[in-house]
């Protein structure tokens, strides 16, 4: 019977957590008056071109896959550029290793809006201003920190007789990195990767600032900007299809994937 | 390494070295310059005026009441957040038969919980900006459904509710990480410890106080610590969904928000520089106490 | 999808990034070297007031907004036609600002820009530093349409003052915006409703509006500027140019003047009786705009943008009309047709552009009473060219605003302190917020303005501007 007023709690956190997400999926199939009149009440019938509108004329298809290709370029930068650094920092002893170690990870403890303002002035004037791909490098640069602070134990932890063993058969430096301490690093580089991936999908600030063409907008980015902008016509069903088009992939990949994000994510805190 | 292979090393580095300069370490340089400036973008030459714009601050009544919003976030966020973690971990851990296994559906709920984790802030902004609408959203019409009219609230535009009200979705938005956290942290507990508890008869309460908050405690500091952090930002929920933003009158704005608002609207670069500057050391003075705070509790419990 | 590969200028520019960070590392971000110099002149003729040279290429950067870029166009074909040969680059943009700000550091900004839109450029920080062209040149060439009437002549009351910093004319703006009061004609024919001319009467109607069921008023709480604007013109309806000046000049007690207290006092007492629609406090733009085009609320307060803003939402057979902000007492010192109304979407000529001359006579063309007409008719606002709209078929918003602004006359009020000092404005507009709240009384709302405007006047790091 004590169990009762617990899972009383459970299912309410449950309800607070699912039930506006629902919510929003639901209104995306309804029209704007009855959002505006009955938000409990169900589509009287289900309005699925909310979702084309939403796709074409609300733009976001497009800011869907500038953040597509935003991430994914930063995304595998930042994994290439990170173990790299960090494989060159964890196994190759020379004379400022430390130095250049905390200089990388020093910054992860920066707040973002100290750099902002000239960070602007930048990577206006490299003029990277709003392109993709100042946003990549930016992305891939505010991210390494981390990256290398991660992997770096990793690497550290690897076994050293394989790599001697290819030494020793004539492997090159780089050959022994990308072909067996790289594999060897996986499950590493897929939690960072995943804790990467949400970082740098969900990124708001850095966009905001840095990237200020429409037509480039990320998906964050171009939702918020739908949400507060004069002149924007009031389409709230297609704003909400948006909304829906723009948490429906994640969700759906979090769910297949569940365990390994779970452990990603929170891989960085845990250690 | 038997070879010595500085070759390689220059290789691997400098890509990543060479972005960390340019984009990291060098906007974080000039910051405290420009602090030092009147500089508004604009006109050829910055001005030097030491510290004015930090004595300015002191008078700025909108960032005197950021930094007010940023401390009572920074004092209710982590606790709030920890607190609901905790509980909703130990709950799907020891729900079950008398503490001893999960409840059931414990996975189906770590699932869901997780969920706003997934959405980026700007989505979950414009999410509750709808939810809180007076008129047609989520809360209010769920409140007038349920016949409670007179609970009904304008949860954005009243100073009294507004900062809560973002609070509160900063909370939803979190809760879920740190729970995750929180159980694979309580997954590597030895099971006899509790079993021994429990041969003693002790409560849960007292199960939970004696033994899970103790070992979970570097990991709470964790949390503590980035929660914080989350804490002193707050800018795109702010931003995106308040009356103003940073309204009604200030009752929401932070420090974000007044650097961005002097930077990019005003063109005060300078001074949103020294806003920055500022928020550092806020944020350095924070870390330094809570891991500081955090080493004497935990001689405490050891 | 226009955009969405990395282009091969965006490659070379990485090629840039890696290969010259070092020194870049060392270029401070305010750094900027000298310019080409502004451009030559060629011959002047009747036909060439400012001896634009043959063949000099003419390059035209504009806000791409809400009412797009093609009236801009029009008048490129026209400059093409007088100047053959010449050739011009246009481009539609939407972050003026963050796209130019780094030409005009490096002394490289384009011949003509409409420094417009949310992220426009901070035109007294150019202006101050020397970077635009002073226009009474242009001001006092013949126009395009008669050349015995000069530029100047043409254009509305306020518009030359708009545009000035420091007593020169810096930038001509475009668009001519009203603010007022809108309604639905059609809901205030049916109901039997007339447009209040006085408070008293506004008072006494929206006492018979709340009696059917609509609420009176609502407004974009989310932005309280909304209301700032009819605030503020009733404060000058009552106290007139003097008390206009004075707020723009900090002056001391000009918050505290009867005529703003007054205003104050009128607003929250619409609040005070209920006549505000419940929630609009926490309303967006578009979230009150709609609950006032589905007919809930008899007024709402807004600019001359409103009709194309809501055009896809508009109910047909609304009849959207802009009414003016009814005189608060009978001893008011303007007009009861008296008009909050200033220019916007402002035109300029950097000083250091390659082509002053041909930057000069292409603004020449733009304000020609075609230029405006194909602006009116495409983007469905007013012009700042006066008489633009004569003999068109106007539409029933634009129709109001135009009729508003001709009897208007010369007594059309805008406030230069609002874009002078965008800290006092946040103010102002947190303060306006709370007044019709209620949770600030109109004599603390008019001290803590006043306040306000003392502590800027004192501040010596804030630049200072005077209105004559």
């Amino acid at each position: 019977m004590r169990r009762i007023p617990l899972h009383l709690a459970l299912l309410g956190w449950t309800l607070v957590t699912g039930f506006p997400l629902l919510w929003a999926a639901i209104s995306a199939l309804k029209t704007d008056r009855e959002i505006l009149t009955s938000p409990w009440s169900l589509p009287e019938s289900p309005q699925w071109t909310n979702f084309a509108r939403a796709w074409t004329e609300a733009d976001i298809g497009r800011y869907f896959l500038n953040s597509v290709l935003v991430v994914g370029g930063a995304l595998g930068l930042t994994m290439l550029l990170g173990a790299l650094a960090a494989y060159a920092l964890a196994r190759y002893p020379f004379r400022g290793n430390r130095f250049v170690y905390y200089l990388f990870v020093a910054s992860m403890f920066f707040p973002t809006f100290l750099a902002l303002v000239p960070l602007f002035f930048t990577v206006q004037q490299l003029g990277l201003l709003g392109t993709h791909l100042g946003l990549i490098l930016v992305y891939t640069a505010f991210a390494t920190p981390f990256t290398i602070f991660f992997l770096h134990a990793f690497f550290r932890g690897l076994p050293s007789a394989v790599a001697e063993a290819a030494f020793l058969d004539g492997c090159s430096h780089a050959g022994v990195f990308f072909r067996i301490m790289l594999p060897m690093a996986r499950p590493g580089l897929i939690s960072v990767a995943i804790f990467n991936f949400l970082g740098l999908w969900n990124q708001y600030l850095l966009p905001l600032v840095l990237n200020p063409d429409p037509d480039n907008y990320v998906l964050a980015q171009g939702l918020a900007a739908l949400s507060t902008s004069q002149g924007y016509r009031g389409d709230w069903s297609g704003l909400f299809a948006g909304l829906t088009i723009a948490m429906l992939p994640v969700l759906a990949a979090y769910v297949v994937f569940q365990r390994q994000i779970q452990a990603g994510a929170t891989a960085g805190a845990l250690r | 390494m038997r070879r010595r292979g500085l070759g390689f090393v220059a290789c691997a580095l400098l890509p990543a070295l060479l972005l960390h300069v340019v984009f990291v370490l060098s906007p974080y340089a000039q910051a405290f310059y420009l602090s030092l400036t009147d500089w508004n973008g604009v006109a050829g030459q910055a001005r030097f005026v030491g510290l004015d714009n930090f004595r300015q601050l002191g008078s700025d009544p909108l960032f005197l009441a950021a930094v007010r919003n940023n401390l009572v976030l920074l004092l209710t966020l982590p606790l709030g957040t920890i607190a609901l973690g905790l509980f909703l971990a130990t709950a799907l851990k020891f729900g079950s038969r008398g503490g001893r296994s999960g409840v059931r559906g414990a996975r189906f709920y770590s699932i869901v919980f997780f969920f706003p984790q997934l959405l980026s802030v700007a989505i979950v902004a414009v999410l509750w900006g709808f939810a809180y609408n007076p008129n047609s959203g989520l809360i209010n019409g769920g409140l007038r459904a349920l016949g409670l009219d007179g609970l009904a609230r304008s949860w954005l535009a009243e100073p009294g509710l507004a900062l809560f009200a973002v609070l509160a979705v900063l909370i939803w938005s979190g809760v879920g990480f740190y729970l995750v956290l929180f159980s694979a942290a309580m997954d590597a507990i030895p099971r006899e410890f509790y079993e021994a508890a429990l041969l003693d008869g002790a409560g849960q309460w007292t199960t939970f106080r004696r033994i899970t908050l103790p070992l979970l405690w570097d990991n709470v500091q964790v949390a503590f610590v980035y929660l914080g952090m989350a804490a002193l930002d707050g800018f795109a929920l702010v931003q995106i969904m308040t009356v103003g933003p940073g309204g009604p009158d200030g009752a929401t704005e932070v420090i974000g928000l007044s650097l961005y608002r002097n930077a990019f609207t005003f063109s005060r670069f300078g001074y949103a520089a020294a806003m920055g500057v500022a928020l550092f050391f806020g944020t350095l003075v924070f870390a330094v106490l809570a891991l500081r705070a955090g080493r004497r509790e935990r001689v405490e419990l050891a | 999808m226009t955009r969405t590969n990395i282009s091969r200028r965006d490659l070379l520019r990485a090629a840039a990034v890696l290969g010259m960070s070092a020194p870049l590392l060392g270029a401070c971000v305010t750094g900027g070297g000298p310019g080409a110099g502004p451009g030559q002149r060629g011959e002047r003729s009747a036909g060439n007031p400012f001896g634009v040279k043959a063949g000099s290429p003419l390059e035209v950067v504009v806000f791409k907004g809400g009412y797009g870029d093609d009236y801009v166009k029009a008048a490129e074909e026209v400059y093409r036609r007088q100047h053959q040969g010449s050739a011009i680059e246009h481009r539609g943009i939407q972050q003026v600002g963050d796209t130019l700000r780094p030409r005009f550091v490096a002394n490289t900004p384009p011949d003509v820009v409409d420094n417009t839109g949310a992220g426009a450029l901070d035109i007294s920080a150019l202006a101050a530093a020397g970077q635009l062209t002073n226009l009474a040149e242009l001001l006092d060439a013949p126009s395009w349409d008669d050349p015995n009437v000069t530029v100047r002549n043409t254009l509305l009351p306020g518009v030359v003052e708009d545009g000035e910093r420091d007593g020169v004319c810096v930038h001509l703006n475009y668009t001519f915006t009203v603010w007022g009061l809108w309604y639905s004609k059609s809901l205030f024919d049916r109901q039997g409703w007339t447009y209040p001319a006085t408070w008293e009467a506004m008072l006494a109607l929206c006492a018979e509006i709340k009696k059917t069921g609509i609420a009176p008023w609502t407004y974009q709480g989310k932005y309280p500027d909304y209301v700032t604007d009819p605030l503020l013109t009733m404060a000058a309806k009552s106290g007139g140019m003097d008390l206009i000046r004075a707020l723009d000049n900090l002056e001391p007690g000009a918050w505290r003047h009867e005529a703003v207290r007054g205003a104050a006092e009128a607003f929250a007492e619409l609040a005070g009786r209920g006549y505000f629609m419940p929630g609009s406090e926490a309303l967006s733009h578009t979230e009150a705009q709609a609950a006032w085009c589905q007919g809930k609320a008899a007024f709402i307060p807004s600019g001359s943008w409103l009709e194309s803003e809501q055009r896809d939402v508009t109910p047909p057979g609304f009849e959207m009309t802009l009414g003016v902000l009814p005189a608060r007492t009978t001893a008011d010192k303007l007009k009861p047709t008296a008009l909050e109304a200033s220019s916007t979407e402002s035109y300029l000529v950097p000083a250091q552009a390659k082509n002053i001359a041909g930057g000069l006579d292409f603004l020449r063309m733009l304000f020609s009473r075609n230029a405006c007409r194909e602006f009116a008719r495409t983007a469905g606002t007013l012009p700042s060219v006066a008489g633009a709209t004569d003999g068109l078929t106007l539409s029933s918003g634009l129709g109001s605003v135009s009729a508003a602004v001709r009897a208007a006359g010369t007594e059309l009020i805008s406030f230069r302190h609002r874009g002078w000092y965008p800290q006092l404005r946040k103010a102002t507009d947190d303060a306006v917020g709370e007044l019709i709240t209620r949770r600030l009384t109109p004599a603390a709302f008019a001290d803590r303005l006043q306040l306000a405007a003392d502590a800027l006047a004192k501040d010596s790091s804030v630049k200072k501007y005077t209105r004559r």
